[in-house]
């Protein structure tokens, strides 16, 4: 069989130090649309050959690589991950064709940056050890920290180094975590092993309740403040902000912190010395994400800004799902990654777009730009709406669900967080209403609506986010499956 | 006894001599076939070595030691010295002093050689001295350069005082003990233990080594010495003489000194937090590469002074893998900006400040080779993930948890942290501002250097398993005295 995961980690990598060899702009985009095609295609032949209704691990590569100090290269994905790939897969592809015809100065190391950022977040879905876990983490960190600081807004000197510092701290925190589980399971077995799976097996065995409590909270500060969750979340605006349009797609692409929740922290939650404290913590912290992230949205002045709040507020249901701890609020969140995903990529494309065409970002100087962009319209309230959870949209069904299941077990929670729909619905129209409809503002001088590839790559994910909203079984399917058996486990700790 | 043992030195001395004599009858213009024949000699010194790596012996009554310690060490010099003499063709080329600067290259390099092998304190002295002396001769070679002379000025001085500090420490361990002979140090602790002068050996050897090893606060020539020597000796410097220092340290305070751990430990813990947090943040604000580069190396003395303070064979190894991956990446980084320095100098005659970080400018469209090699090296020393450097953090620090000394693990930890902001600048410079000056031809010598620095990195990176393997052989020599 081949190593097909080995490939899709593999091949962006490669091809992105190809790209740093070409000369022109054509060459770059070329080769960089030509890897992340190839990538779906491997992603699409591996979702249907993925077993949905096993929650194991499927694919797996296996191959030592340090034995004296238990470190291999094992991969392998599940269904928490397979979903992530996925969505990695498709819009990277259209990202580049998003970008097809932009102008900026060193598009070879633009794209070469983009996939080397694809093959590394990729590498963080697929690593089943913590040794390659980490070393993916890391490398996720370097390429957007120069995609922020060569091409980003005027601010991005401060934007990027701001990110990198909060980000790197909470790696190396998560990397104490790592090396706590590591060497408490090391002194109990005798062999040391960096294998995800096995040591989350072995946590339950470690003998000193604060040991595991520190554990946890180190791992879960390195996973929440990529989420990034209140009140670690202050990067994001900055970054996502400054960040050129392909960067904040890429931001948003950058799941891994969710991702850590429901592989790493939920598996081991029932075994802490103390869970209910815990899931307290990740409580309170998802619900006032949720709440303290739509009132910051309501407040921005800036279209690209109020989006990045309102990517705190929805990241905030990740958390809470995640805490909810039934299957329905779990694969909720799963899902909620997945849609984020799919409607922020347009959200920021269509303010990358605005910024473009006029020249500013600032919503009371926009208006009635729906007059001038109508393809850019309709597919920009599309995404606005499923942003604020209109049914029948995939967002709906992600957030339906994570209140609904969490609702179970956090009802105090849950209500506080349902107080934040009125917010978000807020702040969602009224922008809308201000910067694309009422009367067009002259000052802007003539306005272009977007062009073919724009159209295309921002149109296939609209239909996307209607047929999930539709249909969210091709993935929801194998989040129950997976979040059924993390459940499980808790039931059966009496959690 | 047997000679083949010392194959390695013996090859060196002859290659040492023999390149000093022939010297003395070329040309100034033909004199390039020196560095050539001396890279060879080196090769030849390190293959011998390589394939001696698990021999035990000891030899010269027993003063002189071969095991994977010092073998191990050997290899970080050889390694180190090869790189120093292929770069030293370029950099030489045209100077009538050619033969003396290889012959003090090689003379250097095989006073470290003995300290490594030393079982015996007088024996580790005078090979310390002669490298030592070696090196600072390297540092003034530039005559007519006032920096170079300033370096090599201070570098003595300083050098000479850590020499006296050191010698009258070991004169107080032989008045207590009667015996130079590091084991029977060991054996023979009681009276040390027992009485102040113990104590004050401890302190005179610390401030000794200190100085060698550039620790905080006896750091104070390393700086002005590295930024004024030629780049090529900084290399040799910081990669080669400061790990003389550190393997010198290892036997005689665990291996001699262990009974006076409790003294010397505590010290160690102060001075390696010191030096790492010093280094790092002292090195944000450089604008001269090659003393970036110096207080970084700082920096990265105090993380493998970690080792002192731990003392498990799992951080001694890390402490030891560090000082071969150090030597790599460390070097490499030196005689990448000496290629820089060559390109300016060979651009403009008298720049005065051919390191200065505007000279990367743009330098990856200038001289790709350099710049991608340059940007593994920092990336390497910063401990990104899959070089050299990160794997040597790795089971240092990560034995440090073990140990359970969490809080030196998380300083550590914090300053690898600020030390990537650093590395980074120089990334920056090199690849994304922007720069007019034309694309020029790289000079092989650096570049052939610089690749197998690069080789060195990676392999160690990814194929971590025999080098964990010897840096842990080499690390139980240390603590079962007399294991010999």
């Amino acid at each position: 069989m081949m190593p097909i995961l080995s490939m899709i980690v593999l091949i962006p990598l490669i091809i992105a130090a190809l790209i740093l060899l070409t000369k022109t702009k054509e060459q770059a985009r070329f080769l960089a649309l030509t890897g992340t095609v190839i990538v779906l295609l491997l992603t699409v032949y591996m979702y249907f050959n993925f077993d949905s209704t096993i929650a194991d691990n499927q694919f797996v590569e296996f191959i030592q690589w340090i034995p004296s100090l238990g470190i291999s290269y094992h991969l392998g994905v599940d269904g928490i991950s397979m979903p992530l790939i996925l969505l990695n897969a498709i819009v990277l592809p259209l990202l580049i064709i998003f970008t097809w015809n932009d102008e900026r100065k060193s598009p070879n190391k633009f794209y070469a940056l983009i996939l080397a950022t694809e093959g590394a977040v990729i590498g963080v879905f697929t690593a089943l050890d913590f040794f390659l876990f980490y070393v993916f983490w890391e490398l996720t960190l370097i390429p957007l920290f120069f995609l922020v600081s060569i091409w980003g807004g005027p601010n991005k000197h401060h934007a990027s180094i701001k990110f990198f510092i909060y980000t790197h701290v909470a790696s190396l925190v998560m990397l104490l975590g790592i090396f706590g589980i590591y060497f408490a399971a090391w002194n109990l077995t005798g062999t040391p092993s960096m294998d995800i799976p096995y040591l989350l097996a072995q946590f339950q065995f470690i003998e000193s309740g604060i040991a595991k409590d520190m554990i946890f909270l180190a791992l879960l500060f390195g996973f929440i403040v990529k989420i990034p969750s209140f009140p670690f979340h202050s990067w994001l605006p900055d970054a996502y902000t400054e960040a050129p349009t392909a960067g904040s797609v890429l931001f948003v692409m950058l799941k891994i912190g969710g991702y850590g929740l429901f592989k790493i922290m939920l598996p081991i939650l029932p075994f802490t010395a103390s869970p209910n404290l815990m899931i307290s913590i990740m409580a309170v912290l998802g619900s006032v994400s949720i709440i303290y992230g739509a009132f910051l949205a309501l407040s921005q002045k800036d279209l690209k800004r109020m989006v990045a709040y309102s990517s705190v507020s929805h990241m905030g249901y990740v958390t809470l799902g995640a805490a909810g701890l039934v299957s329905l609020s779990v694969s909720g969140a799963m899902f909620q990654q997945f849609s984020h995903g799919l409607i922020m990529s347009v959200m920021f494309m269509s303010c990358g777009i605005i910024n473009n065409a006029t020249g500013t970002r600032i919503i009371n100087d926009l208006g009635g730009l729906a007059q001038k962009m109508p393809k850019l319209a309709v597919i920009m309230v599309l995404a606005f709406m499923a942003s604020l959870g209109l049914p029948g949209l995939s967002g709906f069904i992600a957030e339906v669900s994570v209140l609904a299941g969490a609702f179970v077990n956090l009802p105090a929670y849950v209500i506080i967080a349902l107080m934040a729909i009125v917010i978000t619905a807020a702040y969602h129209l009224w922008a809308l209403q201000r910067a694309m409809f009422g009367v067009f503002n002259e000052k802007l001088g003539t306005v272009l609506d977007i062009n073919g590839y724009q159209t295309f790559s921002m149109g296939v994910i609209a239909i996307l986010i209607l047929y999930f909203g539709l249909n969210p079984s091709p993935v929801l399917e194998m989040m129950l499956t997976s979040s059924e058996q993390i459940v499980s486990l808790m039931a059966a700790m009496g959690v | 006894m047997d000679l083949m043992l010392f194959a390695p030195e013996i090859t060196l001395v002859l290659t040492g001599l023999a390149v000093l004599l022939i010297g003395l009858f070329l040309p100034t213009g033909s004199k390039n076939i020196l560095g050539y024949l001396a890279s060879l000699g080196i090769l030849i010194a390190l293959l011998f070595t390589v394939s001696s790596l698990g021999t035990q012996a000891t030899a010269f009554y027993g003063t002189v030691s071969i095991d994977a310690l010092s073998q191990f060490f050997k290899i970080v010099f050889l390694v180190v010295a090869l790189l120093f003499a292929i770069s030293g063709i370029k950099y030489t080329e045209g100077n009538s002093h050619t033969e003396e600067f290889f012959t003090l290259g090689i003379f250097a390099t095989i006073g470290m050689m003995f300290v490594a092998s030393a079982n015996d304190l007088v024996v580790l002295f005078v090979a310390f001295e002669l490298a030592s002396l070696a090196t600072y001769a390297l540092a003034g070679f530039e005559k007519k350069n006032p920096r170079s002379l300033e370096a090599a000025m201070k570098y003595f001085i300083i050098g000479s005082l850590s020499a006296a500090l050191l010698l009258f420490g070991i004169s107080y361990i032989y008045g207590a003990t009667g015996t130079t002979s590091i084991p029977a140090i060991a054996a023979n602790m009681d009276v040390l233990v027992s009485s102040p002068m113990g104590l004050v050996a401890v302190v005179l050897l610390i401030a000794g080594f200190g100085f060698k090893i550039a620790l905080v606060p006896f750091h104070m020539w390393a700086p002005d010495t590295y930024q004024g020597a030629p780049s090529v000796v900084s290399a040799l410097l910081a990669a080669g003489s400061k790990k003389m220092g550190i393997v010198a340290a290892f036997k005689v305070f665990i291996v001699a000194l262990i009974a006076l751990q409790a003294e010397w430990q505590i010290a160690f813990a102060i001075l390696a937090v010191i030096t790492m947090t010093y280094g790092n943040i002292v090195a944000l604000n450089q604008t001269s590469v090659k003393r970036m580069l110096a207080y970084s190396s700082l920096a990265q003395a105090g993380y493998i002074s970690m080792a002192f303070v731990v003392l498990t064979p799992m951080a001694l190894g890390g402490g030891i893998l560090y000082a071969l991956s150090h030597g790599f990446m460390k070097a490499g980084a030196f005689i990448a900006t000496a290629a820089v320095v060559y390109m300016v100098l060979s651009e403009n005659k008298d720049s005065t400040d051919p390191d200065h970080i505007d000279n990367f400018r743009g330098l990856g469209k200038r001289m790709p080779v350099t710049a991608l090699s340059m940007t593994i090296f920092v990336f390497a020393l910063a401990g990104i993930p899959l070089t050299a450097g990160y794997i040597s953090k790795f089971v240092l620090f990560s034995s440090t948890i073990q140990a359970g000394f969490v809080w030196l693990a998380v300083i550590a930890i914090l300053n690898s942290a600020i030390s990537l902001y650093y590395y980074a600048k120089v990334v920056k410079y090199m690849y994304f501002l922007p720069t007019n000056s034309e694309k020029i031809s790289e000079p092989l010598p650096y570049t052939i250097a610089l690749i197998i620095a690069v080789i060195g990195v990676l392999v160690i990176g990814f194929w971590s398993e025999p080098f964990i393997y010897w840096s842990m052989e080499a690390a139980k020599v240390l603590l079962i005295p007399g294991g010999i």
